[in-house]
């Protein structure tokens, strides 16, 4: 029942727009993650939602309620913010209870919500501690503590994982998911981390400059990029996109090697950008790009390659325990099912019916 | 000056040591030396210029000494004269009414003031100005202007607006009651500017989200001021108060120029404690008991600013 339906969401300051008529929507239960370079509008497209921000143009409705001029308090969410907005002169009981203030429950169903809340989360030895007294990933638990215990429609976190350190962003990354399949309830969540993205979501939503570049579950956005900018951005180590020409049943490289590409007939001539995962490349002593080994970065399983084909630079891994160094002479090897090709103009996939 | 042959040694570091004991001293060491050197010259003035005299002050509170002849012991004299003077008495009090009306009055004002220009955003920065303006004034040039408002119809201000809608003259500083509040009104709105910056500084310091995590929890206005903002502002709160009750504390120049035909008058009523210790020695020229007089306020002053800092700063 409960849906969050954005409908040429638009926002502007003054005469600039920074948000370009955002359309979405999310069902019930869905674990949703904005996504995007720091000024593509995530944020602002989740405070709107939220109500800390007005709307300049469009509807939010949440569970087939229109919110566009409702207080924060009324629209059924919760929040958890970047640095927590835990309060340092409340014990931690006090913090999780903010959320209550408002609520006609009586005192010792309140004391017996929070009680629940911190069990959940594991904080219930803490709650007559300050916030000074916790570390960072307790005080983020507090933060969504406060939020559980209003049990809200939507959640919504703005990047709440930035602030600590990478082995807790992690560990907090696997708890906040338990925590979704546990509530089972909307979660919006915003971050700049495409792996964090790519863990969290049930389904991506990838923005740009106020545009939305792309909506797809981890496996499309990383499988099927709608986009170069989608195909650059997801995924580590960034996919190679290379110069290209169409040879009618396949692709001419900028160097002069030729792929066939299964199942796509291009104009011959035709300009184009031609992508390919570092992962899809094998290296060896003969392949169809050669060059020589400019860098090599150990990562333990695997090693990244970086290769310089006739003043290209060219990413690979390598696994194994004898990876090429730097300075090897070697070639690299792909299939033509692995590519993905792009308009050289609109940079829009060719793949998906882009054409 | 010799030359150690070993300078010129390329076998050895560059930069080892050859300036005597200065170069052999380790950089905490050298570090110190310049501290010291820097510290001394105001450690100096100060044991001079204020713990000479301090200490001074006190032995004098327990001789008899009117600046030209000889310093004679007299035990606890100037204390029990002092304690058995009914002038001390009302000056006391009227020390104190200075504090527990200005101190509150004053960060109540400034608080609301700087509450709301907070969030004001048109001429924000004139708007401040014009409150800041006040504390850069000379207290004389002010208490002289104030003077001027409270006279008697023709003359003051006050009272010419209060004639004109009908209202029949108050007499402001020529009552032994209006006297002191009157006085007191100028010293506050002299502070205000200063506390209004302190406040506000105060206020940009706390996080926007946790107003806007308030804002979501749907809390009232009211609640948000009392459970968030003024918690977090007690830092804030207790340097003001502690600030202000020093001064008020040790109010003189406003009721000095405002009543300089009779200072502190109408009958005392208005006299606080500096005035008094300036007239016992600069007007009866009898050092001791103004001496005694110092040590009380002295006392005083350490008693009220430590049982603030206790009480405010808890936890």
């Amino acid at each position: 029942m409960t849906q969050l339906i954005l409908r040429d969401l638009v926002k502007r300051y003054g005469d600039t727009e920074v948000l370009h008529a955002i359309n979405l929507s999310v069902d019930q239960g869905e674990f949703v993650v904005l996504v995007g370079p720091s000024g593509c509008g995530k944020s602002t497209t989740l405070r709107m939602i939220a109500g800390l921000e007005e709307i300049s143009s469009g509807i939010i409705e949440i569970g087939g309620r229109v919110v566009n001029n409702l207080e924060p308090k009324d629209r059924n969410i919760a929040m958890v913010f970047q640095n927590y907005a835990i309060y340092p002169h409340m014990t931690v009981r006090r913090n999780i209870g903010f959320g209550l203030k408002t609520s006609k429950l009586s005192k010792p169903e309140k004391d017996a919500r929070i009680d629940e809340v911190a069990g959940i989360l594991g904080m219930t030895e803490y709650l007559e501690r300050k916030p000074a007294q916790l570390s960072g990933g307790q005080r983020q638990r507090v933060a969504i503590g406060r939020a559980m215990v209003r049990d809200p429609a939507v959640f919504l976190f703005d990047e709440p994982l930035s602030n600590l350190d990478a082995q807790l962003r992690t560990q907090m990354r696997l708890e906040i998911k338990k925590l979704h399949t546990r509530v089972g309830k909307m979660m919006i969540f915003v971050t700049h981390d495409q792996v964090e993205a790519m863990t969290l979501a049930d389904r991506i939503v990838i923005m740009k400059d106020g545009h939305i570049q792309q909506i797809g579950t981890p496996a499309q956005v990383y499988h099927e990029p709608a986009n170069t900018f989608v195909a650059q951005f997801i995924g580590a180590p960034q996919m190679n996109l290379l110069d290209a020409t169409g040879t009618g049943t396949g692709v001419r490289l900028w160097n002069g090697a030729e792929i066939a590409v299964p199942g796509i007939t291009l104009a011959p001539g035709r300009k184009l950008r031609f992508g390919i995962r570092p992962e899809d490349l094998t290296s060896g002593a003969e392949g169809l790009l050669s060059g020589t080994v400019t860098v090599a970065e150990p990562l333990g399983a695997e090693t990244l390659i970086y290769v310089d084909v006739g003043g290209v630079e060219v990413t690979a891994t390598a696994p194994g325990r004898t990876p090429p160094r730097a300075g090897d002479k070697i070639g690299l090897s792909l299939s033509g099912e692995a590519a993905h090709l792009f308009d050289a103009d609109s940079g829009l996939s060719l793949r998906a019916g882009g054409a | 000056m010799a030359v150690d042959p070993s300078a010129h040694d390329t076998t050895k570091a560059p930069n080892a040591p050859r300036w005597g004991l200065y170069g052999r001293l380790s950089v905490g060491q050298k570090r110190t030396i310049w501290a010291w050197t820097f510290l001394a010259v105001p450690i100096l003035f100060y044991v001079i210029i204020r713990f000479y005299p301090t200490g001074n002050a006190m032995v004098l509170s327990f001789q008899d000494w009117n600046l030209l002849g000889a310093r004679t012991w007299t035990g606890l004299d100037n204390y029990t004269r002092l304690f058995s003077d009914p002038v001390f008495w009302q000056v006391f009090r009227n020390t104190f009414a200075y504090l527990l009306l200005g101190t509150p009055i004053s960060l109540v004002i400034s608080f609301v003031i700087a509450y709301h220009l907070d969030q004001v955003r048109f001429m924000h920065g004139t708007i401040r100005a014009l409150y800041f303006v006040p504390f850069m004034t000379s207290a004389v040039a002010m208490a002289w202007v104030w003077r001027w408002f409270y006279q008697d119809v023709p003359i003051g201000l006050f009272n010419n607006l209060l004639a004109t809608v009908g209202i029949p003259q108050v007499r402001f500083l020529n009552s032994t009651t209006n006297a002191l509040p009157s006085i007191l009104a100028p010293a506050i709105w002299a502070g205000l500017g200063f506390q209004i910056i302190i406040f506000m500084a105060g206020l940009r310091a706390i996080p926007r989200t946790f107003y806007e995590a308030a804002k979501i929890d749907g809390v009232s206005t009211w609640t948000v001021l009392w459970e968030i903002t003024l918690p977090l502002l007690r830092p804030t709160i207790v340097f003001i108060v502690v600030l202000s009750s020093i001064g008020f504390l040790r109010i003189f120049d406003h009721v000095f120029n405002m009543t300089s035909a009779n200072p502190g008058g109408p009958l005392n009523s208005t006299k606080p404690l500096v005035l008094m210790i300036y007239q016992s020695a600069f007007s009866s020229f009898d050092m001791g008991y103004a001496a005694a007089q110092t040590v009380v306020l002295f006392v005083v002053l350490l008693i009220v600013s430590l049982i603030q800092l206790r009480l405010l700063k808890d936890r």
